[in-house]
């Protein structure tokens, strides 16, 4: 298991070259084949025996936020890269650019709120982050418009075999890939660390082009809203019920009888599955079934809670379970003809 | 000759899907400067200019403006429409018009004399199917001339400006194509090495189509993209670009990292004004199609600043236009001078 | 050339929602196989049938999909909970009657609320009149779908049926090559998948087959009822040929072929502009290096609803104007 390495970089989508420096030097260590293409995207291959071309995705990049103003008090103005929340952002500590310069996302003191304003989420333009900069001129030394930013937020293992930590979306199925790889099960298949999945599946498009494959295989985080006052039917995932298969969403109609397949490997071994139980959000899998002639797809996901936040919060049983429910499917691939 | 360019072109009509109407006057001022011409099959114009090596670099200015279509035709001359792009329906307001149908007809947008419109209504903002075109003629009269799927444009003449700026319709993004012109004229006298393709693309506006069949045309090792973005003006946030000082240099995920860091080096070098745009997800230019187009296309996108976008009375200074073309030139230059997949490794 | 009634209900009966098109591509298969030079089914399900030749590559676009619901939940008490599959709102599916591939039925019923005014998908639910839990779990799973139970019915001149979208497109592709004319034209049949989630069927056929003209054919909505849309398309008025809607500009020397080809052949048509919504034509043009689309479409009343209105007559000028493609 490799989350807390991997949560703890920084890889805001298309800048991911923390993540994919550390993965291709796991790689290496491994002595997994690898190549990064056009756009940032590490496509790795697992020699063995080979039915069919499959695809097993994750993607490096993680939600967070981009400099987009320096104004004349030195204060940052900034923007969301990907969906996120912005109710999430009062009060954080972030890491502005390559040399990780500490920040903090400031508020209005609850004492100068109007009435109106108590409670309510400020929108992202009227947030700034304070790095305590005395001028304009001292932070344009320090940071420039389009450097990323992160959110500071360590991992941690807590409560009944819990863990906590920034970017479980998606570097839960990065670790995951690696361990797979590191396995050198004797199955053929292309591991791919996609770039930019959530600003719209970039790399995903352009890997499934190159590869064309038969079958792809999607690791994600995903929702997972099993709070109080969530009634089972709205809360998509629920915490410790095994890996998540995805039926349908945005992006993608999964093709059923490969679902029914991934559920019917899990039932065998005796591997705990849910069913995702929203149709609502998307991954990678809606780029790289829609490539070319087309491909099968399914997508097996990790449950997160509080996704697109700096707090993501997984269980650790869910995703050892899921990636030996991903080793059975890669295996089941080997022996069928 | 970008001055006489732009009042020529804009001068003439470019709805997307129907670009090819005046092509020739792109032909007319690209061919000098190039060796072929092709076409892709959504509309969108390739000139190519040989090089001496193999590398391909793709220009991409969108040659499409946003326009009007003619939905029904209604009894006393007035015509229903709809908007192809995104229009503000209050621009459109008090307009003069021109439909292209059998012939070109002129009619003009009114709005329901204010006498009569209730004050609430006033407040509501207005939608494209509450105006009609009135083209004084009569509906038999009418039924001849023009029919359902024709276009048209609001009448605007290009119009100069204090300095050097300039307004009028369809700069968004006559201006991209204008920088183009002044690469071509550029590496006509410094030479280059690199194939340069300059991508006239077709429906930009309607969902960057043609770029996405261009660069699959094309198949380019990398791609210039060249648009308009906001200019700023005292009802838009400061860290807007500025007419005047430069392309907004476009920093985000579609854009590759190094290739930019390339571009801005130049900039620097060589003194050539430019400013930051920090772009995060789409960008809504051609970008979108071009960076994931067939194994992926590294891009970088630069903006011309343009005031009142998608109005008939966009602003841009032609200064920019000069400067972000001289700058491409150059930096096509310094590529051809190095070695370029060492740039573009990650 | 008659409407084959039989046909047309045989369709529009079939159970295949999006991403679950076996049975009617089954179907489909069965009518065409002995029309055919050629019969394949890509990797997401799109069924293509070829008549070869050595001159153009035409590529005639049907989707076979229909609109439904999925399930995303079985509760405790056994009522399920469900998602969209394709464009449906939630106040058009209060009370009404699905059907599920199993046959077995189901009403949509919500949960009692203060204000009708915010209903929404989560408060609604299938009641699918068992009160033994066993019985639902048994017979309903998470990934199930179903699709409007209605009846297919007929007057001198219309018909009313569910999934006339797109079925009334399937028709009229059979129609066409079961009555293909004598060219040298390579001709693609494509029956595709996934339409009503975004195209996705047809983008993957464009790429394969590459074509050099494509036209979908696919209903469209008509400005003819009281009050509604402001366009021009009427029932009756014959094929309409499209013109643009947000997916698709259609290419001007496809506009003029399609116009030419109804006056030479006295097809009775009219133009349409749709100022919403799109067709398998949108996924296809912007393939490659580009393919000169455009769309002959079905004016059609209440789309997506469980009682979609055709004109038999526009579908008789739509098959005429579909044949004269293929030796043009």
């Amino acid at each position: 298991m490799f989350l807390k390495e991997l949560t703890e970089l920084s890889g805001v989508s298309g800048c991911e070259y923390e993540v994919r420096n550390y993965i291709k030097l796991k790689l290496n260590e491994i002595g997994c084949e690898n190549y990064v293409d056009k756009l940032g995207n590490i496509i790795a291959h697992n020699k063995g025996k080979k039915n069919k071309t499959i695809m097993v995705a994750a993607h490096m990049d993680e939600v967070g936020l981009i400099v987009s103003h320096i104004d004349s008090n030195g204060f940052i103005k900034f923007q969301a890269v990907g969906g996120i929340d912005q109710r999430v952002l009062n009060s954080k500590v972030v890491e502005v650019g390559e040399c990780k310069i500490p920040g903090v996302i400031g508020s209005k003191a609850i004492h100068l709120m109007s009435a109106d304003e108590k409670g309510k989420a400020l929108p992202i333009d009227k947030l700034y982050i304070d790095i305590g900069s005395n001028s304009k001129a001292e932070t344009e030394k320090l940071v420039s418009i389009g450097d990323y930013v992160t959110f500071k937020s360590d991992y941690v293992e807590f409560g009944d075999n819990m863990i906590k930590a920034k970017a479980l979306d998606d570097r839960a199925g990065c670790s995951a890939i690696i361990e797979l790889l590191s396995m050198k099960l004797d199955v053929d298949f292309y591991a791919v660390f996609t770039v930019m999945e959530e600003v719209g599946l970039r790399g995903a498009y352009t890997a499934a082009y190159a590869l064309e494959p038969d079958l792809g295989i999607v690791i994600e985080g995903t929702v997972c809203a099993d709070m109080p006052e969530i009634e089972d039917h709205s809360n998509s995932t629920s915490i410790n019920n095994g890996p998540a298969i995805s039926i349908m969403d945005k992006s993608t109609v999964y093709d059923i009888d490969e679902v029914r397949r991934v559920a019917k490997v899990a039932e065998n071994n005796n591997i705990p599955y849910q069913f995702r139980k929203s149709s609502s959000g998307g991954n990678d899998a809606g780029a790289i079934h829609k490539t070319k002639n087309g491909s099968k797809v399914v997508a097996l996901a990790v449950p997160c809670r509080y996704i697109h936040s700096s707090v993501n919060v997984a269980s650790k049983n869910d995703y050892n379970n899921l990636v030996t429910l991903v080793k059975m499917i890669l295996l089941e691939e080997n022996k069928e003809q | 000759m970008i001055k006489n360019f732009l009042f020529e072109v804009c001068s003439n009509h470019y709805v997307s899907g129907y670009e090819h109407t005046n092509g020739n006057i792109l032909k007319k001022y690209f061919q000098p400067y190039t060796d072929s011409f092709e076409e892709d099959n959504i509309g969108s114009y390739i000139f190519k200019s040989t090089g001496t090596n193999s590398t391909k670099i793709m220009l991409a200015a969108h040659s499409d403006e946003i326009g009007l279509m003619i939905t029904s035709i209604l009894d006393n001359g007035f015509l229903r429409f709809t908007s192809v792009g995104g229009i503000n329906a209050a621009s459109l307001v008090a307009q003069d018009i021109i439909i292209y149908g059998k012939e070109s007809i002129f009619g003009v947008i009114g709005i329901k004399p204010p006498h009569l419109t209730p004050e609430e209504e006033r407040e509501k903002p207005l939608k494209t199917k509450d105006l009609f075109i009135d083209t004084g003629l009569s509906k038999k009269e009418l039924e001849k001339k023009v029919s359902i799927g024709d276009i048209a444009v609001i009448k605007r003449q290009p119009l100069a400006l204090q300095n050097s700026i300039i307004s009028s319709r369809q700069l968004d993004d006559k201006a991209g194509i204008a920088v183009m012109l002044v690469v071509a004229h550029e590496l006509k006298k410094i030479s280059h090495n690199s194939n340069i393709y300059y991508a006239a693309t077709a429906q930009e506006e309607t969902g960057c189509r043609g770029s996405a069949t261009a660069s699959y045309k094309i198949n380019p090792d990398i791609g210039i993209v060249l648009d308009v973005g906001f200019g700023l003006t005292p009802d838009m946030p400061p860290e807007t670009a500025s007419l005047g000082k430069g392309p907004a240099v476009a920093i985000g995920g579609r854009f590759n990292p190094k290739l930019t860091k390339k571009f801005i080096e130049v900039c620097k070098q060589y003194n050539y004004e430019f400013q930051y745009e920090a772009s995060p997800s789409s960008s809504g230019t051609d970008t979108e199609s071009l960076q994931i187009n067939r194994e992926g296309i590294p891009c970088i996108l630069l903006s011309i600043p343009l005031r009142y976008m998608h109005t008939s009375v966009e602003t841009i200074d032609l200064k920019d236009i000069e400067t972000t073309g001289k700058a491409i030139a150059r930096f096509i230059n310094e590529i051809d001078n190095s070695d370029l997949e060492e740039i573009l490794c990650f | 050339m008659e409407f084959n009634s039989e046909l047309m209900k045989k369709f529009s009966n079939c159970f295949s929602p999006s991403g679950r098109e076996n049975n009617i591509r089954n179907l489909i298969k069965e009518e065409i196989k002995d029309y055919v030079d050629e019969l394949t089914t890509d990797p997401l399900g799109n069924l293509i049938a070829r008549k070869k030749g050595n001159g153009k590559k035409i590529l005639f676009s049907a989707h076979m999909d229909q609109i439904g619901l999925i399930i995303t939940h079985v509760d405790e008490k056994g009522f399920l909970r469900f998602s969209n599959v394709g464009g449906l709102h939630p106040k058009e599916l209060l009370g009404l009657r699905m059907i599920f591939d199993n046959n077995l039925e189901g009403v949509i019923c919500s949960e009692e609320l203060k204000d009708k005014e915010k209903l929404t998908m989560s408060k609604l639910y299938l009641d699918v009149a068992s009160t033994s839990v066993d019985f639902v779990k048994n017979n309903f799973q998470i990934g199930d779908m179903c699709v409007f139970k209605s009846e297919y019915y007929e007057t001198e001149d219309c018909v009313i049926c569910k999934a006339a979208d797109d079925r009334i497109g399937c028709y009229i592709l059979i129609e066409a090559l079961k009555n293909h004319p004598a060219t040298d034209n390579d001709i693609y049949y494509v029956f595709s998948v996934q339409e009503e989630v975004g195209c996705r069927g047809a983008k993957t056929a464009g790429y394969g087959i590459n074509p050099d003209i494509a036209i979908a054919l696919d209903v469209t909505a008509t400005g003819d009822s009281p009050d509604g849309i402001k366009m021009d398309v009427k029932l009756g008025g014959g094929a309409a040929i499209k013109l643009m809607d947000k997916s698709l500009i259609t290419h001007p020397q496809v506009k003029e072929l399609l116009t030419n080809l109804s006056i030479e052949n006295n097809i009775k048509y009219q133009y349409e502009v749709l100022e919403f919504g799109g067709t398998d034509s949108g996924a296809i043009h912007m393939t490659r290096t580009g393919v000169p689309s455009g769309v002959i479409s079905i004016p059609t009343r209440n789309i997506h609803s469980s009682g979609e209105i055709f004109n038999k007559n526009d579908v008789l000028e739509c098959i005429k104007l579909t044949i004269s493609i293929t030796k043009s």
